[in-house]
This record gives C-alpha cells, sequence and structure tokens, in this order.
C-alpha cells in the first residue's frame, strides 16, 4: 500500500498485458503447439498468422484455457492465468472468439448480446427474487448498449431475429459483438474476416481500430494479409506449433522463412 | 364422477410439477436426466417418514426437497463436468439404486409393506362455510388467473424469451384458438367440479386445491426465473455451453443449480403423490414414472411451461378416456362382429396396450410435431 505508485508504474509499463511463454500440446502424435510463445502489449493491435494447421486456433485455445496446456506459462495483467478455469480469465478481462462463429441459435441476436455482459445481477439465483427491480433497471440499460453494438457491427436490424437465421459472416459479426459486450481489456480474434465480404471487411476494421482506440487490446488470427497489414502493429508467425518470426508487418512479408512457410512446401 | 374428477385433477398437478422439474433441467439447461423419479422418492419418502415421528408436514416438505435437492447435488457433483451421456446413465442407475433401497432398508422405509398411516394436510379438518367458499374462492383465483394468462397468450402470442422481449411473436392460429377452447372446457370442467367438491369438503378436494396453489406459483416462480438473465445462461448453456463459457459464466455451477431445483421441484411432487396414494411402496416409484414425465415434457414442447402443463393434462385425459373406454369398445358386441380378434385384448392386455398407442401417438407427434404441441416451429430449420 506504501508503495502504490511504484508498484504501478513497475507493472503497467514493463509488463506486457498478455504475455505466454513455452506453450506446449500434443494430440496423440500430433504436436500442435510446441514451445510457442507470444506478447501482446496494452493498447495494441497485434496479429498472428500462419499456415494452415500451424496451430494458431490450438494456441488460442490454450491461452483461453479452453484446452490445458501440457506445459507453460500465461500471464495476463500481471496474473498468472494457466490454471484458470475458462470463465475466470474471461471475468478477469480477456475474451476469445471462435474460428468457425458460435452463436445462440434459439435464442435472439439481442439474447446472443445480452449474455455477454458481465456481472449481471439477474444471472444470480437469488438476486432475481431480491433485487427485481435492479435487475430489470440493468437489463434496460445493457439493450440499449447492446442495441449500439450491434449497430456498430450492422446487425441491429436483425435484433430480434433467431441468431441461427444469420448467414456464416453475421454469425462472425455477432460473435464479436457479444464478445466486446463482456467489456474486455483484450480480444483474441479467430479469423474474423473468413467469409465476411469485402465491404464488411473494411468496415469491420474500421471498427477494431475505433475500438483500439477506446483502449481495447486486439490479438488477431487472419489469412486475410490486407486486413493484417491495416490494422497490426505487430505480428507474430507461427509454423507446425513453433515460432517462426516476429516483426512488424513490412518486415514479416519480407522475411525469407515466412515465405517459404508460406509458400514453401 | 366428482371423486375421480378429482383424483384426475390432483394427478394432473402432481405431474405437471414433476415434469416442470424435468423441464427446467432438460428443456432449459438440455441436462439429460433418465432418473427424475429418483428425485420424487426421496421426496415422497422423507415427507411421509418425518411427518410421522411429528415433524409438521409443511417441514417435512421442505426437508424432502431441499434433501432431493442434495440428492441433484451429489449426482450434478460426479457428473456434470463429464459429456452430457453420462448424466443420462448415472441418473438412470441411482433412481434404481433409491427405489432399492427403499425396498431393502426395511428399517427406515418398512420395505414392500410400505408406510401407511402418516398425516395427511388439510385431512382432519372439517371446514365451516366461510372457509370452505374462501377455498372455493382461492380455486376461482387460480382458474381466473390460468385462463387470463393463456387466452392473453394465445391472441397476442408473446412467445417473448427474454425480460422485456416482446419480439419473436406470431399471429394466432385457428389451431391454437382451438387448443385454447378444449383447454379452457377442460379447466372450467375441473373447475366446477373442484368447486363442488370443495363445498362438501373432503381430504381429496383439500389435497386438489393445495396441489393446484402449488403448481400455480411454481409455474410463476420458474417463468420469472426463465425470462431472467439467470435463465438466459441456462437456455446458453442448452444451446452450445462453450459460448457461455467464452462469456465468463460458471457452466458447471448453472447447471448444477437448473439440476437442483428441478430435483426439488420433483421432491416436493413426490410430497403430492404420497399424499394422494396415501400408503407409499417402492413400486409406486418405478422407472415408468420417469418416462412418463418424459412423455409429457416431449409432447407440451420442451423448454416451455405451458407445453408441460398441457403435457400433463393431455397425458392425463389419455389414461382417463382409454381407461373406461377401451373396456367398453373390447366388450361392444359390434366390434367383436366386425373384428372378432379384439377379444385377445383382455384386461391385463389393454394395460399394455394403452402404452403402445401413447408410443404410436409420440412417434405420430416427432412425424407431424416434432417441436411438441406448443413448441415453436421456426426453431426447427435454423442452423446450428
Ligand atoms: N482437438 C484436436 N484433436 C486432435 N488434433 C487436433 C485438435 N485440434 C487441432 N488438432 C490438430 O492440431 C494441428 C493444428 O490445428 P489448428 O490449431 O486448428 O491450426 P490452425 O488454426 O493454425 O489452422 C492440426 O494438425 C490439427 O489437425
Ligand atoms: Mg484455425
Amino acid at each position: 500500500m506504501v508503495d502504490n505508485t511504484e508498484a504501478l508504474t513497475t507493472q503497467k509499463e514493463p509488463y506486457p498485458l498478455l504475455a505466454a511463454s513455452g506453450l506446449c500440446k500434443s494430440f496423440g502424435g500430433i504436436k500442435a503447439v510446441d514451445n510457442a510463445e507470444i506478447q501482446v502489449a496494452q493498447g495494441t493491435i497485434t496479429g498472428l498468422i500462419g499456415p494452415n494447421g500451424a496451430g494458431k486456433t490450438t494456441f488460442f485455445n490454450l491461452l483461453s484455457n479452453f484446452i490445458r496446456p501440457d506445459k507453460g506459462r500465461v500471464i495476463f495483467d500481471g496474473e498468472p492465468i494457466q490454471n484458470l478455469r475458462s470463465h475466470k480469465i474471461t471475468q478477469m478481462g480477456m475474451v476469445r472468439t471462435f474460428q468457425v462463429a458460435r452463436v445462440l441459435s434459439r435464442l435472439s441476436v439481442m439474447e446472443n448480446m445480452l449474455l455477454g455482459a458481465q456481472k449481471q445481477t439477474g444471472e444470480n439465483f437469488w438476486r432475481v427474487w431480491l433485487q427485481a427491480k435492479l435487475v430489470k433497471r440493468e437489463e434496460r440499460q445493457l439493450r440499449e448498449r447492446a442495441m449500439e453494438v450491434l449497430e456498430s457491427v450492422g446487425l441491429a436490424s436483425k435484433a430480434q431475429d433467431y441468431a441461427g437465421a444469420l448467414s456464416g459472416g453475421q454469425r462472425k459479426l455477432l460473435e464479436m459483438g457479444r464478445a466486446l459486450m463482456t467489456n474486455p481489456k483484450l480480444i483474441l480474434l479467430d479469423e474474423p474476416a473468413a467469409g465476411v465480404n469485402p465491404t464488411l471487411i473494411r468496415e469491420i476494421c474500421d471498427r477494431i481500430v475505433l475500438w483500439n482506440q477506446q483502449g481495447m487490446t486486439f490479438l488477431i488470427i487472419e489469412h486475410n494479409m490486407d486486413v493484417i497489414m491495416s490494422l497490426c502493429s505487430r505480428v507474430w508467425v507461427l509454423a507446425e506449433g513453433h515460432n517462426l518470426a516476429v516483426g512488424t508487418p513490412a518486415e514479416i512479408q519480407n522475411n525469407p522463412q515466412v515465405l517459404e512457410a508460406y509458400l514453401g512446401q | 364422477m366428482v371423486n375421480y374428477l378429482v383424483f384426475l385433477a390432483i394427478s394432473v398437478a402432481i405431474f405437471a410439477l414433476f415434469s416442470l422439474g424435468l423441464n427446467l433441467q432438460w428443456g432449459y439447461t438440455g441436462l439429460i436426466n433418465f432418473g427424475h423419479v429418483a428425485f420424487m422418492t426421496v421426496g415422497a419418502y422423507t415427507t411421509v417418514l418425518l411427518s410421522s415421528q411429528g415433524i409438521p408436514v409443511v417441514m417435512a416438505v421442505v426437508i424432502g426437497a431441499a434433501l432431493a435437492a442434495l440428492l441433484g447435488l451429489f449426482i450434478g457433483f460426479s457428473t456434470l463436468r463429464l459429456r452430457e451421456d453420462y448424466l443420462a446413465i448415472v441418473t438412470i442407475g441411482v433412481s434404481e439404486v433409491i427405489r432399492l433401497v427403499a425396498l431393502n432398508e426395511e428399517k427406515l422405509t418398512r420395505g414392500a409393506f410400505g408406510v401407511q398411516d402418516f398425516p395427511l394436510p388439510l385431512a382432519n379438518i372439517t371446514p365451516n362455510l366461510p372457509a370452505r367458499l374462501v377455498m372455493i374462492g382461492l380455486l376461482t383465483l387460480i382458474a381466473g388467473l390460468a385462463l387470463w394468462r393463456m387466452w392473453r397468450w394465445i391472441w397476442k402470442r408473446e412467445w417473448a424469451t427474454g425480460y422485456l422481449d416482446k419480439a419473436l411473436r406470431s399471429r394466432p392460429t385457428i389451431s391454437s384458438i382451438i387448443l385454447g377452447i378444449l383447454s379452457s372446457l377442460f379447466g372450467v370442467t375441473i373447475y366446477f367440479v373442484g368447486a363442488l367438491a370443495l363445498y362438501d369438503y373432503s381430504y381429496k378436494a383439500g389435497l386438489m386445491l393445495l396441489s393446484l396453489i402449488v403448481l400455480a406459483v411454481v409455474i410463476w416462480a420458474l417463468e420469472k426465473l426463465v425470462r431472467s438473465p439467470w435463465g438466459r445462461v441456462l437456455k446458453a448453456i442448452r444451446e452450445d455451453e462453450q459460448i457461455p463459457r467464452a462469456l465468463g459464466k460458471n457452466v458447471f455451477w448453472y447447471k448444477m443449480q437448473a439440476f437442483m431445483l428441478g430435483g426439488a421441484i420433483a421432491g416436493v411432487a413426490g410430497a403430492f403423490y404420497a399424499w394422494q396414494l396415501t400408503t407409499v411402496y417402492p413400486s409406486n416409484f418405478e422407472t415408468l414414472v420417469t418416462f412418463n414425465a418424459w412423455i409429457i415434457v416431449v409432447l407440451g414442447g420442451a423448454g416451455n411451461n405451458a407445453g408441460t402443463l398441457l403435457g400433463a393434462v393431455i397425458f392425463w385425459a389419455y389414461d382417463a378416456l382409454t381407461r373406461f373406454m377401451l373396456p367398453a369398445i373390447v366388450q361392444s358386441t359390434v366390434v367383436h362382429s366386425i373384428f372378432p380378434a379384439i377379444e385377445l385384448l383382455n384386461d391385463e392386455r389393454q394395460g399394455a396396450f394403452r402404452i403402445m398407442v401413447i408410443g404410436l401417438i409420440l412417434i405420430l407427434l416427432m412425424v407431424w410435431r416434432p417441436q411438441g404441441i406448443l413448441g415453436k416451429k421456426e426453431e426447427l430449420t435454423l442452423g446450428r
């Protein structure tokens, strides 16, 4: 308590928001992720690229503890999280999306969004009864916020439709909006542009930049190089489960090893 | 006739209650529970055994429901983290174990001799006229509320799934209006018979009123819950549990709550079941009882409390109709002359035949209306 200011400066500045090191995961004989690391600095948009099957999605699963790593450390916001359950990690402010967008089909788009909000009074069984007024008021505020986010991802007109009736691209957008509803410090996006039409991709990119300016940090897996080049300040390359290179988009583009990994075989 | 209809009303209330517990677990949360009767057994035995020891009936029921919930905690703790089929298997096993315990722990449960002479609620009272009128007034209130809710729902079609959600509405359909009229007729009949029975007060009339009150309260509470953010998490788990997991919800704990609450409701249903039977044998709690609840939930439409209630009504209406009609048909000379083989359908076989026809009805329902009677058709076409 006495060294409050000092603790703050030493904690915030030199440490990245997310740092993983020595992560390993094998499925049977396949080493999907093999001693991989990553660092994501606060306030940046960081890219993660690599050929198909490089282990990027598995890497996300390890970071969010959807799959328990065989080995390795993950530090988020100054705390080790590799032993935390997934929902705790989200509660700490790190939320992930899925490569194949997952939606709650038989709930409305709005309800999908509302589920994202954290610390809802009405999610506690007893408080539904004891604080009914507060629950209702919160719900109304959340709806307003959800509507704003839906507008920003272009789904406002679909708010009352079943989420299961959305197209693949729209599902990606819904998933992103839903993740945003958690008010995260860091969002992990797994191929946000896959299956989304080009004009919409531009819009999404603009949104991501806007959210980033508002203080949100992003880690993005993406195959679309235009997206990576225009958004990211730093790109990590994964190949066959381990780190191949890291640098600015320009550096990565001219890295012979990377070119070989992509085109080589 | 009045007595039989009162019996029917109590049965509907008990099985609606029992099935609402399953509907919370399966219809809303997606938990496959093939041993639901275990909760009922625990509720029934706890209530009658404790109240026999002089513990007030109300407290005995509360403890019974709590023990049923505890059983849910116990089952849930060992299986809810695993894949969903484990729960299905374990629940079947547990319900058999519970029944066998009831059968063999003779010191505690008197085994196959059954538990008799336990205190019954509202049994040894002779209410005076004002008291009886108050009871009839309560029945009127419940009947009125039920009818009002039903028609408002048919007219406005508030399929609302969210808290303030007025969305996802559709227009009233002819079939829903016909269904509404039929249900109203049934409701009004039960209401008049019930009022009559309460006027000439008997124990069963009191039990009917009590069970209907409890049913109404439970439906009201469940409706509030499933429309709350709490219920939203349950529905999310049913749809795809990885989503709530990624969104910071403790999936395991929510499943546990749904499982325990559904169990507690079944426990209360068990107490009423015991009071209706007035003698409790282990054979009252066979696996078939679980499957009756499944039939009721599937019939009405999973994830729909009103549908579950309707399912219970239809289930018992079918039971009553076939119980009287089938013997009459078999004995009628006209049918005999056209179809002599009907003789084979003797008394013993009729029971099996009735169950078989239920199976047939379910198959037809699955072909014609897989979402259940009150289920939403649009939901069938949705992709995952
Ligand atoms: N659950 C799993 N079980 C077995 N093998 C898996 C599993 N998930 C991923 N893999 C394997 O791990 C490797 C990396 O997959 P993935 O992480 O999806 O790659 P990327 O997202 O980079 O395309 C692939 O060879 C894939 O087949
Ligand atoms: Mg992938």
